[in-house]
């Protein structure tokens, strides 16, 4: 029995490693490019280049995709758009800076800016250099002694 | 077994809701009866819950695989330990746990307050309820813990043993760090609800904010336990050596931290000056539904993550709950704006007050900027009918500078002084940290480093350790001088006179280290190589060699291990032992990396396999410099937490007024 | 079986939420009319204290020192006023039950003078007997 589960245990760890495939590692020229490149299977956030699940079913063909590209001599804009053309959108690692991609970028920009601006209204609104409650100095002197002896006893 | 315990979820959601109805009506009519039977109703609810929840427990120790919920998260081989946290590793039984969690908190706030705050007491409640209802609906109707498994017509089946928890989490900071988060999501329901009571019945004071002021530290605390069992365990489980992936689940969790540690800093302001109090019930009511936001968007599938839950129903009633609640405490924030006026103006734009306002302004725009990141996909899925990807390098452009200039405040604000600063005061206190911000950069740059980034920010972290150290330094030698005390007693009495404040700079020390420990990844390095046994490959500083590999087999999973030696300069520095599990019942294959730690950097080995076409063990090697230093600021983190648990030695001694005996003058009606 | 314990379930959170006898309502803790001025009063004093602390740091310039204070001591001297207008308008007498500092007993050498917070045997000064203090 023991030495049937050993054996199973042989085909199994055989099987899982043919999902392995030496084309994976990463070259700096493929970082270069698959930094631009999402990884889209769709469990982590990183990108192409960065994904360490060295059995990725995205970015291990789309390494392999871009060693041949760049074999073929293709430039890296040219890499990145043919990812685009096939993936949408989407394959991008970040948004891109034209259509509604700005707006990723430009709304945290345009909240701060919005919250600088409330800041500054708040500021405005409730600075009074001087202003503390309306009490005359008699007033003040009228407490000055309760206020002296309940002060000292605290310290 | 199975229809007690459907049963005492059902019963519980009765209860929840005539909670609900007998505290609005007894408040209404002023029938303390139905008051004191609304809170027997939660205690009921606690106990139902809880009773629920142990069978749900029992059933998964002992292996009852005639219930879908076991049969799907638990298996015999499982260790005792896995097959309680199976409680929560599904979407079932966490929300039995979250129900479990909530009541209890409930319970503890009925307790306490049996005859405290009678007046705001119905309120609270019923705010506590009304989300419990919620989330008891959930499991009442929706998804059903104690559904047992048929075949289309009535026969139960029994499937004789389970699938067994994800492999991937059966590893000790696991069993701890869904729980930890879920304390600190639910725990945030406390304050909220004491801010909502007293909003509602117009409390004079703000006592709101010293009744929770504690409830609102714990759940701080355990927020950020679980957000950093969450980072230690991708750490040191998914391999891939990050502790922190912008997945959308790990950006929900920091989103309501985010929102709380705004939370924690501006109510000293209300506390101090009686400012900022529609600021303040914005934060605590923010922080409340972003719980209940994440809660959302782990279980309903809207955005794709590795910690999602399997798409389900609820999504649609979540943010029903959400509209409906947020619409209601908006309505009564508006209604009571005269209540919230501010008592107090700010005298100067450089001042500790305005120091404040930035540190707000920061966080929640860090908190906006990963809210929008995260949900962008599917915005702009919406509108501009494109999925755009939002991946981890945006998140690090617009959250490094974010994350630095709080670091930068962090520093700042306590050389401000309350109300104003003089220039003189400024130059006073600002020298002598920026000469060492000048001087760390200066040295660093010495030694060959260039990245901005990290320059900027070690240099922010000794600016900000300066200003710590001589906070508490200063404060020493004062005290030393007065009551002639030694060092360390002197530190400790300072510490205890104020320990929200010094418990808090020790906080502070916790985050400077955790930014220490982030700077380091600017000089991560990695490499992966298909080596002989025998042969040695370099990375860094090391040599690397694999001596060779082992495998073995137990009843839970079959195993193969890689004996890892590493040198520097020729000499043994540690063996390693990573390893790679396939999982019996689930088939699934998990890495057991090895990780030499050390305060300068960690050397981190995985084992990813054989190669197919060479069949030479694959490794994946890195050194990842500073990491420890993450860990070690969680410890100082949650030791800073605790001080500020303490309660101050001089604080709250003050006098109080007592109503003596009536006045000879006419006496106008009592309100 | 079930059914019994179902039904038994039941009836037990019946009886106990809804039948609440008269004794069992809690008897609420007396508050204060004047609760929120002595938070008010207790919170400034609290500021005032800072601020000679963070003087006492070198933190603070003197220019800054004196102008917070006396805002300060004007903001008190409002709170003290209002709470004497509440006082006026319930038509009450008060008493002020006085802060009690929990100072600990001091120990004072008999010999050399030199206090200290815990008691001892033998003076940490001088190095004296320190019994005739008890």
């Amino acid at each position: 029995m023991f030495r049937l589960r050993n054996s199973a245990l042989a085909v199994l760890l055989a099987g899982y490693c043919l999902a392995q495939s030496s084309s994976q590692y990463v070259t700096p020229e493929i970082r270069r490019v698959g930094d631009k490149l999402a990884c889209l299977c769709g469990a982590c956030k990183n990108t192409v280049a960065t994904c360490q699940m060295l059995e990725c079913h995205y970015s291990l063909p789309a390494r392999q995709r871009i060693a041949k590209m760049q074999k073929e001599g293709a430039a890296d804009a040219v890499i990145v758009d043919d990812f685009v053309k096939r993936e949408g959108k989407k394959a991008l690692a970040e948004p891109p800076n034209e259509g509604f991609g700005i707006m990723a970028l430009a709304t945290p920009v345009l909240a701060i800016g919005a919250g600088l601006a409330l800041i500054g209204w708040f500021l405005r609104r409730y600075r009074k250099p001087n202003a503390v409650p309306v009490m005359t100095d008699e007033e003040v002197q009228k407490y000055q002694d309760q206020i002296d002896k309940e002060f000292s006893k605290l310290d | 077994m199975e229809n007690i315990g459907a049963l005492a979820i059902l019963l519980s959601f009765c209860l929840s809701i005539f909670a609900i109805v007998a505290s609005l009506v007894g408040a209404w009519k002023k029938k303390p009866f139905l008051i004191v039977s609304a809170e027997r109703a939660v205690i009921c609810v606690w106990s139902l819950v809880t009773l629920a929840s142990g069978l749900l427990i029992y059933a998964l120790m002992v292996g009852d695989y005639r219930l879908a919920y076991v049969a799907a998260h638990s298996n015999k081989a499982m260790p005792m330990i896995y097959k309680f946290s199976a409680w929560w590793g599904g979407q079932e039984g966490s929300l039995l746990m979250w129900n479990f969690i909530l009541a209890t908190y409930a319970l503890v706030v009925i307790l306490q307050n049996r005859r405290k705050h009678r007046e705001i007491m119905p309120y609270v409640t019923t705010t506590m309820m009304v989300t419990q209802a919620f989330f008891l609906m959930l499991i009442a109707f929706l998804v059903p813990p104690f559904q047992v498994l048929s075949t289309g017509g009535k026969a139960i089946v029994d499937v004789g043993d389970g699938q067994g928890l994800n492999p991937l989490l059966q590893y000790w900071t696991m069993v701890i760090h869904p729980p930890t988060l879920y304390l600190g999501y639910v725990g945030y329901i406390v304050p909220f609800a004491f801010a909502l009571g007293s909003l509602i019945t117009r409390q004079p004071g703000d006592s709101w904010i010293f009744t929770t002021r504690r409830w609102a530290i714990v759940t701080w605390l355990f927020q950020s336990t679980g957000i950093l069992l969450g980072a230690g365990w991708a750490y040191s489980v998914l391999g891939w050596g990050g502790y922190w992936g912008w997945d959308p689940v790990e950006n929900a969790s920091f989103l309501p931290w985010l929102t709380s540690t705004a939370f924690l800093h501006s109510v000293t302001m209300q506390e101090k000056k009686g400012m900022m109090k529609v600021w303040n019930l914005v934060l605590v009511a923010a922080t409340f539904f972003l719980c209940i936001f994440g809660t959302f968007l782990t279980r309903s599938g809207i955005v794709s993550s590795v910690h999602a839950f399997a798409q389900s129903p609820i999504g649609p009633y979540f943010v029903a709950f959400l509209t409906v609640t947020i619409a209601i405490t908006i309505l009564l924030i508006l209604s009571r704006l005269d209540y919230l006026k501010s008592e107090a103006p700010l005298e100067s734009v450089v001042s500790r007050e305005s120091s404040f306002l930035f540190n707000n302004l920061i966080l929640l725009a860090s908190c906006f900027a990963i809210l929008w990141g995260t949900l962008f996909p599917v915005i702009s899925e919406a509108i501009a009918g494109e999925k755009i990807s939002v991946d981890a390098p945006w998140f690090n452009r617009v959250n490094v500078p974010i994350g630095l200039a709080l670091l930068f405040l962090t520093g700042v604000g306590p050389l401000l002084a309350w109300r104003r600063s003089t220039p003189d005061n400024l130059k006073r206190n600002f020298m002598w940290p920026t000469i060492g911000f000048v001087a760390t950069v200066a040295i660093l740059m010495g030694f060959g480093i260039s990245h901005f980034y990290a320059l900027l920010s070690l240099g922010l972290c000794t600016f900000v350790t300066w200003t710590i150290v001589s906070e508490f330094f200063k404060g020493t030698m004062a005290i030393r001088q007065k009551d002639g005390l030694s060092f360390v007693p002197a530190v400790i009495e300072l510490t205890h006179r104020n320990t929200r404040r010094y418990g808090g700079y020790i906080v502070h020390m916790g985050i400077v280290m955790m930014f220490i420990g982030f700077s380091g990844a600017a000089f991560n390095k990695d490499t992966t190589v298909e080596v002989k046994v025998g042969d040695k490959f370099p990375l860094g500083r090391y040599e690397i060699k694999v001596s060779d590999i082992k495998m073995g087999q137990n009843e839970n999973y079959i195993w193969q291990n890689a004996i890892v030696e590493a040198t520097v300069d020729g000499k043994p520095f540690a063996t390693l032992t990573p390893e790679r599990r396939i999982y019996e019942k689930s088939q699934q294959p998990v890495s057991m990396v090895a990780i030499k730690r050390q305060l300068n950097e960690d050397l981190y080995i995985n084992f990813a396999g054989m190669g197919s076409e060479s069949q030479l063990p694959t490794i994946q090697a890195y050194v990842f410099p500073l990491v420890t230093w993450i860990w070690a600021g969680y410890w100082v983190l949650l030791f800073g937490s605790l001080i500020c648990l303490v309660p101050a030695k001089i604080k709250m001694q003050y006098a109080r007024t007592e109503v003596v005996g009536v006045s000879t003058k006419n006496v106008p009606a009592t309100k | 079986m079930t059914i019994a314990i179902a039904a038994l379930l039941v009836l037990g959170v019946l009886i106990y939420t809804l039948i609440v006898r008269p004794g069992s309502l809690p008897e609420p803790e007396p508050v204060s009319p004047f609760r929120h001025v002595d938070e008010a009063k207790a919170r400034i004093y609290e500021n005032l204290r800072d601020l000679q602390f963070e003087l006492r740091l070198g933190k603070l310039s003197d220019e800054d020192y004196a102008r917070t204070k006396l805002d300060l001591q004007k903001e008190l001297a409002k709170v003290l006023s209002d709470a004497e207008k509440l006082k006026a308008e319930l038509g009450v007498q008060t008493s002020v039950k006085a802060a009690k500092p929990k100072v600990a007993p001091e120990h004072v050498c008999p010999h050399c003078g030199k206090k200290f917070k815990e008691a001892m045997k033998f003076c940490g000064s001088c190095g004296k007997p320190m019994e005739a203090d008890a």
